[in-house]
This record gives structure tokens, C-alpha cells and sequence, in this order.
């Protein structure tokens, strides 16, 4: 790979004159330049450099870079990952004398976004972590470098953190305060971010994680507006989290869309049909859960579609779980069928439902929103024409569904019959999901909700 | 109002008791001529007489059932061991006789007995003249253990317990002794089971006995600079234990912390918890229960180890804030 | 200094005692001996909890020491104490078998069992399960006399086991300097537990420790008892004039084990039968020349009482539960 290396000369050291570990900072390479991703690290934690050994490689804007020592001695103190993204002239490594120790130890990443607000971590070892779980770990308000990871190389991933932060039995770590005032407030554990020690729950976090809600509760439909004062929404919990997730999404993943006008005709029919058989107790076959099982037949046939980036690579899932968004007064949540392709329409129509229903009362477990592969928002119930939906982080790939009416279109012999027709958008992130293959798979779900009978192919 | 020291308040609750009661006398080692190892019956025996303060041979054996035989019997006497340490030797007496007598024989007796002991490290005393027994005591029911930290509260309590119909052991403080404080002049009586909030703060409930009590007001007064308050809160009796303000204070703050100078494994410190915990005050933690207490070791001669071993002022500081400030 | 003293053995004349007061003696011991009987019957039935330590054989010692003090004297007993306690003032023997039955209508409320009957009101202070657990409380009492300036005295009942503690030392020490009206009985039954005087002395006679004390020491023939009245009557009077306690050892046997649970593979069967030939109810029958049948006479009254205290002691109701917790403080 071609690399163009610039010798880089650090302007703020001024303690190298006084002997402490010098600072290794992620250069900036071009103009507007704001972030560099590390690619890889060239020289390991503990290893003699020379002033000018390239230590890094990074990437930016589709270049890669390398960067240099800024001195002499030993290479300590990694503080990112490879994968992960840094903004230009943040600390990434110190160089220290051979019997020096280092005194800040390795955290997690300091940027504009919230800081990790636990116990400062354990000195020494670098947070070796998925971007993922650093992320994860960061809103939950958890020390990476606490967390023992399973991953490969003793990696923490995502699994770690959550783990870490639940016990066993799936409960969130809350002080008995916090569990009494959830209880009093209507709030779910699960969904508040914790700010005591290990992402512990605190009272203080569950009254901030309330007050959305209270904010919002007794208005009416239809407000009266108050002249000359505002109403404020605090970005806080759930809204803060939806927030910086999508944000993040949009910003990082170039997103293409897509949409395919869909006859559903077919589809309303099956659902007729088979919930006609249905027994009294068993939950009615929605349109959603004919497209979910529509979707994850196509996503097993277009694995592309159902992957994440982790790192340098793109993973092709195995399993095909696809999140259904259900719209919450507060905010967002999209819950979890799992394993889709190989669940009948009823059991997933059974889940969508129980999902949903507990989804709005903050029953929801973290396991009912893990591993989605692929998300599904279905906004045709409030007559929305047609609409775009940002990516859910790590997916690649979302479908938002909006309503069907009916239109003429001709038909064998060109003549107009009114049918059904239903808008999709799929949003996919071009890094992994390139136009063909977006293309195709639209195709096989158009295919499959258009004639049914394929999905059993 | 004017000041007295601890144990100048020790020697007037005993001297105007037994000016005013004559069922009340005075014995152990040394507490006559001598005017007791740490001066708190001067002057008693010359006021008194022989009949009404008794210097034994060294026999806590025998002071303690003296004791117990005289109480039975009409009488109210005040029994002092030496040193803390010593009551070991005792131990019989009072946890099968004293304790007991009253309900094996059906509560038809009664045993009003004070049983005066000094305890607690920080003057060199090494090992073996440096205990702090409380909680032995407290397991064992029929005894009263009483373990006041001011001289207005040891004046109080003494004249309770001595009226008060049952054992009662009543522990004093070497380093209190000399510490001053505000006396009434007449007789009164603080009730025993009674406790006391000593400083009102809503950021962290402590729960101090004896000399930690005025350790954790000095470091109440550091703290405080920090903008955190601490509710000081002095049981003053272990048994029968007024559990009630400590509850109520723990549901107002949120975070508890014990401070004991006794070893904190099978402390004092753990009842303290546990009733904390097993309240409704439970619902309203946000942090762990804690205890700061002697460390599990005998008390060491050399200077600096002894005053390592038990909680002083900047560690009940650094304690208290690392709860405060969610370190637990 | 007063040395050790034999005394001369005494006779019903200078007893002092009428006919009927000698037989009423007689008629106690018996009732002793009767409900220590019954104790064994009734623990073998399995009708009584826990386990007991009679004093058949040595119903002389009890009656002799209580048969000389007066009623506002104390007693400070031992955990073989059945038999101080019926001899003592104003005993009632329904109170005991209901205590030993473990029944609220007992002297203790069912709560302090065979080891720790007391009928405070007679100040009878009470058995006590630690041996010489009285004796350093009868320190107490003493110097609780000698404050309320009365003429009682404290009897303080110990064993020959109980000479050997820590407690013995210091009370008796404590006693003698300060000139306290106690009396101090060691009925030395030759055995602790299994553990034989010879073995765990080195001394011939626990009298002789008096000495160590500067206290008047006496051994007298507990199974004796107009020797062993004369012996306490005479400690009584020396403690009633201040002239401080004295030390009286009763030479006693007793012919069941220790306890319940004891094999008694420290004695030979012999060796018992050669005290049972010391009755000491038997000797004092023949002392007042009583015939056989009036012995009978005298054994039937007993039974007869004691059948009616086991008869009060079984209807009467247990401790109810729920005041479980009385009784512990004042």
C-alpha cells in the first residue's frame, strides 16, 4: 500500500523539558482534516523506538498514513485500538524512559462526547477493545479497561461490557434508592444509564432518566400553546442515547437509499388466510411479520446485507435477527426476533407483539434488543407516503416501510386494476452494501412479499 | 455552664449518688486510697469511708460477684475493673450470674449493679491493657452496655445506671478522660437507650461510639469545608440499642458509615449494619453500608502502629468522602 | 489465727432440740430422700428434660446447715442443690418438683430448671450451675450485711471441685480480710465429677485451707446430723458477732453419679455400699430410737408429699411462649 509519510513535529510538549513521558499524538494530515482511524499499530506497548519509526499506520479520507516517534525510548501507554477512530491531535501513546513509569494510565476515549464517568481505571493496561464495546462501555458509563474480555486476543467486546455491567439474572446494577424510585417513577432499569461505579444505577440517574417522561405526561394531543414559554425537553436517557447513536450513524455511514413500490395484495391475502386458521389465544399475523419473515428470507440469500464492520473486516452474521422499531413516548426502540428465517409467521407475529407491548410498558430485557442484524420501521400506519431511516448501528442495512394505498397499475393486458401499493426505502451503508447489492436484495423482498409461495424455496 | 473534664464528671456522678443514696458504694482495685487508677474516685474514700468505697486484693472474680451478691440483696453497688482487659477475668460472674440470674429464676430477682471499666488504646499500653470488649457484652442478654463520649453524657448515664434495676456495664474511654465539656452542676439523668445526634447533616449518616465520636465531629468540620455534611450519631447505649434516628437518619442521606476503635470482625459494627440493612432505610441506600474499625491484630506497643490499628481523624475524612462521592 | 478444729461429736442433747423438732429433722431428711428418689424415677420415665445431680446420701449436710441458721439468712447453693433448697426456710416442695418439671407454676417460672431453683423472697439465692459460681457472690452478700448493719449470715454451699477454683481463692480471701458473715460449706462428697479428692488435692482436709486464709477450719461427719447443726451453728454465731466467716467441711458421700449421664467408672460399686451403710437418715433414726415402723411411717408421709407435689406439677401448665422474653430485664 502506497504510504506517504510526513514527519510529524508535536507544538505543545513542553514537558519533555521536564523528563515525563512524551506524548504521541494523532497528527492531523490534511486541511480539514478532522479524525484518523488507526489502522494498525506497528510497535507494540513496550517496545524501544526510535525518534522517526513509524508506531502507527492510520487512515483518513481513503489514504493511509503513517505516524512517527516523536522521540526516543519506549512505546507504552496505547490508548485506542486499532479500528478505532480518533480526532486529530488527541493523545494516542506516550514514549517513556526505560525505568520510567507511567503515571496517567490508559483510558478510555476523550472526546467531545460524554466522558466515561467511572472510578478512573487500573494503571497500566491499554483498553484493548471492539469500537463497539468502547462505545458501549462509554454510555454505559463503564471502564473499558475493567471489563475482562472474551474476544479473540483478550479483546472486550460488546458482550464483555454487557455482561459486566448485568448480573446473571439479566437485572441492571442499581442501588436499592434507584430500584425503589424506578418503581415509584414508572422507569425501566434497564433502559437508564448508570453513573456510579461499574455503571451503577443511582437514584440521581433514574430521576434524570423520569424526567422526559414527566415532562411529557398529561400533555394533550393537541396542546395549548403558552404564550412565551417554551417547553423544554432535556437531552437526557433515552434521548440522549438515541440521539448520539444516529448521529453517529449518519455521520459515519455513507448512507444509499433505495425504494421498491410493492404490491401487497399477495401478502394481505396470506394474512387473511392464515389468520383465519389462527387459534382465539394466538396473536394476529400483522403485515410487519409477513415483511420481517419477507426481509430475513432475502438477508439470508444476500449475507452482505445482514453484516457488520468490526474493525478491518466486514462480518457475515450467521443468524438473521431483525429488530422491530416500536415508536415509545420517549423516544425509540427497536426489539429483537431472533433468528428469523427459520420461525414460522405466527411465532413471529406472537414475538413482535409481546415485544412491542412490553417495549411500552419499560419491560424490555437487554437480550429482547441484542444482536439485531437488520431493522424494519413501519411508519404506514400514520399514512406516511414515503420516508428514509438512518441505519442502526452496527447494521448495515434498514428497511423503512410506509403505507400502502392503492394505486391503478396495469395488469397482464395493460389494463388498470387498483391494488395495493406499498412504499419500502432501504437505507444501506455503502462501505459494505454497494448499489447492486442493495439492488438485488430489494428485489428478492419485493419477490417474496409479491409471491409469498418463494419463501419456501 | 462550667466545664469539667470526663472523669471529673465520672467522680461527681459517683459522689453525688452516693451522698444521696446510701445502698451506693464503690469497689475494685485501688479505687480508695489511691483514688482509682485513673482518678475518677478521688477524693471518694476521704468523703465516704471505708464501708462505702472498697479497695480489693486483685480479684475481678471476685469484684464482680461482690457486686452481684450485693445488688441481690438490697444494696446498689459500683464495681470498677481496672482496665477493660481485666474484665475477662470476670467474665464468668457476669455473663452466667449477673446476666442470668433474673430470668433463670423466673424475673423474680433483680441484679442493679454498674460495673465501671476504662478501655481503649492510644496511650501505649500495648496488647493487654488496651481492649475494647463492648461487643461481647452486647451478646449477652440481661446486661446493659452503656459507652458515653462526652462529659455531659458520662455524667448523665452514670447516675441511669446505677438507678437502673439491672447489670449494667458501663464503658469509659482512656483518652476521653482528660477531654472537656459542659456539666449542669445537680444530679440529672440521661435515659439509657437513648441516642443522640450529635451533629445534623444530610450527605452521610456516621455512626460513632466513644472516642470516635469526636473524632468524626473534627472530621465532620473538614468535611464540611468540602460542602459535605455528615450526621454524626451517637448510640451512646449499645444495649438496648435506639436503632430508630439511625434509620430514620440513613433514609434521609442515603449512605451509612460505622466508626468502632474495637476490631472490626464481629464488631459492634456489623449489628449497626445489619439493622441498617434489614430496615426500610434498605430502600433508600445508594451506596454499600461501611465500616471503619480497629484493624484484626492486638494493639502493638510501638507509637505509630497503635495509632495505625484504629480509625483516626483522616481516615474517618477520607472515608466518609469516598462514600459521599461514590467511590463504593 | 485460729487453727483447724475437730469438733467433739455432738449429741441430741446439746442439739438443744425437742421430740418433735429431732423428728420433724428426721421427717425432712426424708422428704429429701423421697424426692431425689422421685427425680430418678421420674428421669427414667422419661417425664423430666435435661439432667439432674441428686444428693441421696447427703440429706444430713442439708438439713444440719439449714437447721441452724434463721430464717433471713441467705443461701448461695450448688447445682446438687435439691436438697438445701428443701431444707431451707419457707420451701415449698410443690414449687420445686413444678420448677424441676420445667412449669410456670415452678419457683423459677420453669425457666431455671434443677440448677438454678431460688425462692428469692426467702432468700434462698439460688442453685448455680457453675461450680463455685455462689462463692464470689457471697461476697457480695456479705458485705451487703455488714453495710445494713443486720445480724444475718450467708450459708454458701460449694463442693470439694469448688475448693480448687479461681473464685474460692479470691472469695474467701476477700471474706477473711474483711470480716464478712458467711459461712462457707464444702460438702466434700469425695469426688468431683470422677475426679477423687486424693487425685486432685494435696492436702488431707479442705478445712485446712481455712488456714490460708486466717479463717477458722472444721471438718465435721456430714453423714452426721447433730455434727454437722453443731458445726454451722457454731460458724452462725462467730459470723453473727463480726467476727468473719469460717470454713466448715462436711465429709458426705453421694451414692448416685454426678450427673445423669455418669457411668461412675471412676468408683466401685463396694465403695458405695460401704457409705450406704452411713445413711445418714438411718443413723439419725436410730439416734432417736425410732422403730421400723415408725421409720415406715415417716418414709410413706414423704412419699405421700412428694406424690402430691408431682401430681400439682403435672397439671400445672407449661410457660407460655409468647412470654418468652420476660424476665430478662428489669
Amino acid at each position: 500500500m502506497k504510504r506517504d509519510s510526513l514527519t510529524f513535529h508535536a507544538s505543545r510538549f513542553t514537558e519533555w523539558l521536564t523528563a515525563v513521558a512524551k506524548e504521541v499524538i494523532m497528527p492531523k494530515f490534511g486541511f480539514t482534516q478532522e479524525n484518523a482511524q488507526i489502522v494498525r499499530w506497528l510497535k507494540n506497548a513496550g517496545e524501544a523506538v526510535e525518534q522517526g519509526d513509524p508506531i502507527a499506520e492510520v487512515t483518513t479520507d481513503k489514504v493511509n498514513m503513517e505516524v512517527e516517534a516523536p522521540a526516543t525510548g519506549i512505546l507504552d501507554g496505547l490508548r485506542f485500538a486499532e479500528g478505532d477512530t480518533v480526532p486529530v491531535t488527541a493523545i494516542i501513546a506516550f514514549i517513556r524512559g526505560k525505568d520510567e513509569k507511567l503515571e496517567t494510565p490508559a483510558s478510555g476515549q476523550p472526546t467531545a462526547e460524554e466522558k466515561p464517568r467511572a472510578e478512573s481505571p487500573v494503571a497500566g493496561r491499554p483498553s484493548s477493545a471492539t469500537p463497539v464495546a468502547h462505545k458501549m462501555a462509554q454510555e454505559m458509563g463503564v471502564d473499558v479497561s475493567q471489563i475482562t474480555g472474551t474476544g479473540p486476543g483478550g479483546r472486550v467486546t460488546k458482550r464483555d461490557v454487557e455482561a459486566h455491567v448485568t448480573t446473571e439474572l439479566g437485572k441492571p446494577r442499581a442501588v436499592p434508592a434507584a430500584r425503589r424510585l424506578a418503581q415509584e417513577l414508572n422507569v425501566d432499569l434497564n433502559t437508564v444509564t448508570g453513573s456510579g461505579p461499574r455503571g451503577r444505577v443511582q437514584s440521581a440517574d433514574v430521576r434524570e432518566a423520569a424526567k422526559p417522561q414527566t415532562a411529557n405526561e398529561g400533555r394533550p394531543m393537541s396542546p395549548s400553546i403558552v404564550r412565551g414559554q417554551p417547553s423544554t425537553i432535556p437531552f437526557t436517557g433515552m434521548r440522549r442515547t438515541i440521539a448520539t447513536r444516529l448521529q453517529k450513524s449518519f455521520q459515519e455511514s455513507p448512507h444509499i437509499f433505495f425504494d421498491a413500490y410493492i404490491d401487497v395484495s399477495a401478502a394481505e391475502a396470506l394474512r387473511a388466510a392464515l389468520n383465519e386458521r389462527l387459534g382465539k389465544e394466538q396473536a394476529r399475523i400483522s403485515l410487519t411479520a409477513i415483511i420481517a419473515k419477507a426481509c430475513g428470507w432475502a438477508l439470508a440469500r444476500h449475507p452482505l446485507v445482514n453484516s457488520r464492520i468490526e474493525g478491518e473486516n466486514i462480518v457475515l452474521l450467521s443468524e438473521v435477527n431483525v429488530g422491530i422499531a416500536v415508536a415509545l413516548e420517549a423516544g425509540l426502540i427497536v426489539p429483537v426476533v431472533q433468528n428469523v428465517p427459520h420461525k414460522g409467521l405466527a411465532q413471529i407475529a406472537s414475538e413482535i407483539a409481546d415485544l412491542a407491548e412490553r417495549a411500552r410498558n419499560n419491560r424490555l430485557r437487554p437480550q429482547d434488543v441484542a444482536d439485531g442484524t437488520f431493522s424494519i420501521s413501519n411508519l404506514g400506519m400514520f399514512g406516511v407516503d414515503k420516508f428514509t431511516a438512518i441505519i442502526n448501528p452496527p447494521q448495515v442495512a434498514i428497511l423503512a416501510v410506509s403505507r400502502a394505498r392503492k394505486q391503478f397499475v396495469p395488469d397482464a393486458n395493460d389494463q388498470p386494476v387498483a391494488r395495493p401499493i406499498m412504499t419500502v426505502t432501504l437505507s444501506a451503508d455503502h462501505r459494505v452494501v454497494d448499489g447492486a447489492v442493495a439492488a438485488r436484495f430489494l428485489q428478492d423482498v419485493r419477490a417474496a412479499l409479491e409471491q409469498p409461495a418463494l419463501m419456501m424455496l | 455552664m462550667r466545664e469539667l473534664t470526663y472523669v471529673e464528671a465520672v467522680r461527681e456522678a459517683l459522689h453525688q449518688t452516693m451522698a444521696a443514696d446510701e445502698r451506693v458504694f464503690l469497689i475494685g482495685e485501688d479505687v480508695g486510697v489511691y483514688g482509682g487508677a485513673f482518678g475518677a474516685s478521688a477524693g471518694l474514700l476521704q468523703a465516704f469511708g471505708e464501708g462505702r468505697v472498697i479497695d480489693t486484693p486483685i480479684s475481678e472474680a471476685g469484684i464482680a460477684g461482690a457486686c452481684i451478691g450485693a445488688a441481690l440483696t438490697g444494696l446498689r453497688p459500683v464495681g470498677e475493673i481496672q482496665f477493660m482487659d481485666f474484665i475477662t477475668i470476670s467474665m464468668e460472674q457476669l455473663v452466667l450470674q449477673a446476666a442470668k440470674i433474673r430470668y433463670m429464676f423466673g424475673g423474680k430477682a433483680t441484679v442493679p449493679m454498674v460495673l465501671r471499666t476504662p478501655g481503649g488504646s492510644g496511650t501505649g499500653a500495648a496488647a493487654q491493657h488496651s481492649e475494647m470488649l463492648e461487643n461481647w457484652f452486647v451478646h449477652v442478654p440481661g446486661l446493659k452496655v452503656v459507652m458515653p463520649s462526652t462529659p455531659y453524657d458520662v455524667k448523665g448515664l452514670l447516675v441511669s445506671a446505677i438507678y437502673d434495676d439491672n447489670p449494667v456495664i458501663f464503658i469509659e474511654h482512656k483518652l476521653l478522660y482528660r477531654t472537656k465539656g459542659p456539666v449542669p452542676e445537680e444530679p440529672y439523668r440521661i435515659p439509657l437507650g437513648q441516642a443522640e445526634v450529635k451533629r445534623a447533616g444530610k450527605d452521610l449518616t456516621l455512626v460513632a461510639t466513644s472516642i470516635m465520636v469526636p473524632r468524626a465531629l473534627e472530621a465532620a468540620t473538614t468535611l464540611a469545608a468540602e460542602g459535605i455534611e455528615i450526621e454524626v450519631i451517637d448510640p451512646r447505649t449499645l444495649t438496648p440499642l435506639d436503632d430508630a434516628p439511625i434509620i430514620e437518619s440513613v433514609k434521609k442521606t442515603g449512605r451509612a458509615l460505622v466508626v468502632h476503635e474495637a476490631v472490626k470482625t464481629g464488631g459492634f459494627g456489623g449489628e449497626i449494619v445489619s439493622r441498617i440493612v434489614e430496615s426500610e432505610a434498605f430502600d433508600y441506600l445508594e451506596a454499600p453500608v461501611r465500616r471503619l474499625a480497629g484493624l484484626d491484630i492486638p494493639i502493638p506497643y510501638n507509637r505509630t502502629l497503635e495509632a495505625h490499628t484504629v480509625p483516626q481523624v483522616n481516615n474517618i475524612v477520607e472515608e466518609a468522602r469516598k462514600l459521599v462521592r461514590g467511590a463504593y | 489465727m485460729t487453727k483447724n478444729k475437730n469438733l467433739s461429736p455432738a449429741t441430741l442433747a446439746s442439739s438443744g432440740w425437742s421430740e418433735a423438732t429431732a423428728r420433724e429433722k428426721l421427717a425432712a431428711m426424708q422428704l429429701i430422700r423421697a424426692f431425689e428418689e422421685k427425680a430418678e424415677e421420674l428421669f427414667s420415665l422419661g417425664r423430666v428434660h435435661g439432667t439432674m445431680h441428686l444428693s441421696i446420701g447427703q440429706e444430713a449436710s442439708a438439713v444440719g446447715a439449714a437447721s441452724a441458721l434463721q430464717p433471713g439468712d441467705y443461701l448461695l447453693n450448688t447445682h446438687r442443690g435439691h436438697g438445701h433448697c428443701l431444707a431451707w426456710f419457707e420451701s415449698d416442695v410443690n414449687a420445686m418438683m413444678a420448677e424441676f418439671m420445667g412449669k410456670e407454676t415452678g419457683y423459677c417460672r420453669g425457666r431455671g430448671g434443677s440448677m438454678h431453683i431460688a425462692n428469692v423472697e426467702a432468700n434462698n439465692l439460688g442453685a448455680n450451675g457453675i461450680v463455685a459460681g455462689g462463692l464470689p457472690i457471697s461476697v457480695g452478700v456479705g458485705l451487703s450485711i455488714k453495710q445494713r448493719q443486720t445480724q444475718q449470715v450467708c450459708l454458701a454451699v460449694f463442693g470439694d471441685g469448688g475448693a480448687n477454683t479461681g473464685a474460692f481463692h479470691e472469695s474467701l480471701n476477700m471474706a477473711s480480710i474483711w470480716k464478712l458473715p458467711i459461712i462457707y460449706l464444702c460438702e466434700n462428697n469425695q469426688y468431683a465429677m470422677s475426679m477423687p479428692m486424693q487425685k486432685a488435692f494435696n492436702i488431707e482436709r479442705i478445712s485446712e485451707r481455712g488456714a490460708a486464709y486466717g479463717m477458722v477450719g472444721v471438718t465435721v461427719d456430714g453423714n452426721n446430723l447433730l455434727d454437722v447443726y453443731a458445726a454451722v451453728k457454731e460458724a452462725a454465731e462467730r459470723a453473727r458477732a463480726g467476727k468473719g466467716p469460717t470454713l466448715v467441711e462436711s465429709l458426705t458421700y453421694r451414692w448416685r453419679g454426678h450427673s445423669k449421664s455418669d457411668k461412675q467408672a471412676y468408683r466401685t460399686r463396694d465403695e458405695v455400699k460401704e457409705w450406704q451403710q452411713r445413711d445418714p437418715i438411718n443413723r439419725f433414726a436410730a439416734v432417736l430410737g425410732l422403730s421400723e415402723a415408725e421409720l415406715n411411717t415417716v418414709r410413706e408421709t414423704a412419699q405421700k408429699q412428694i406424690e402430691a407435689a408431682v401430681a400439682f406439677a403435672e397439671a400445672s401448665p407449661e410457660p407460655a411462649v409468647e412470654n418468652i422474653a420476660e424476665g430478662v430485664y428489669a
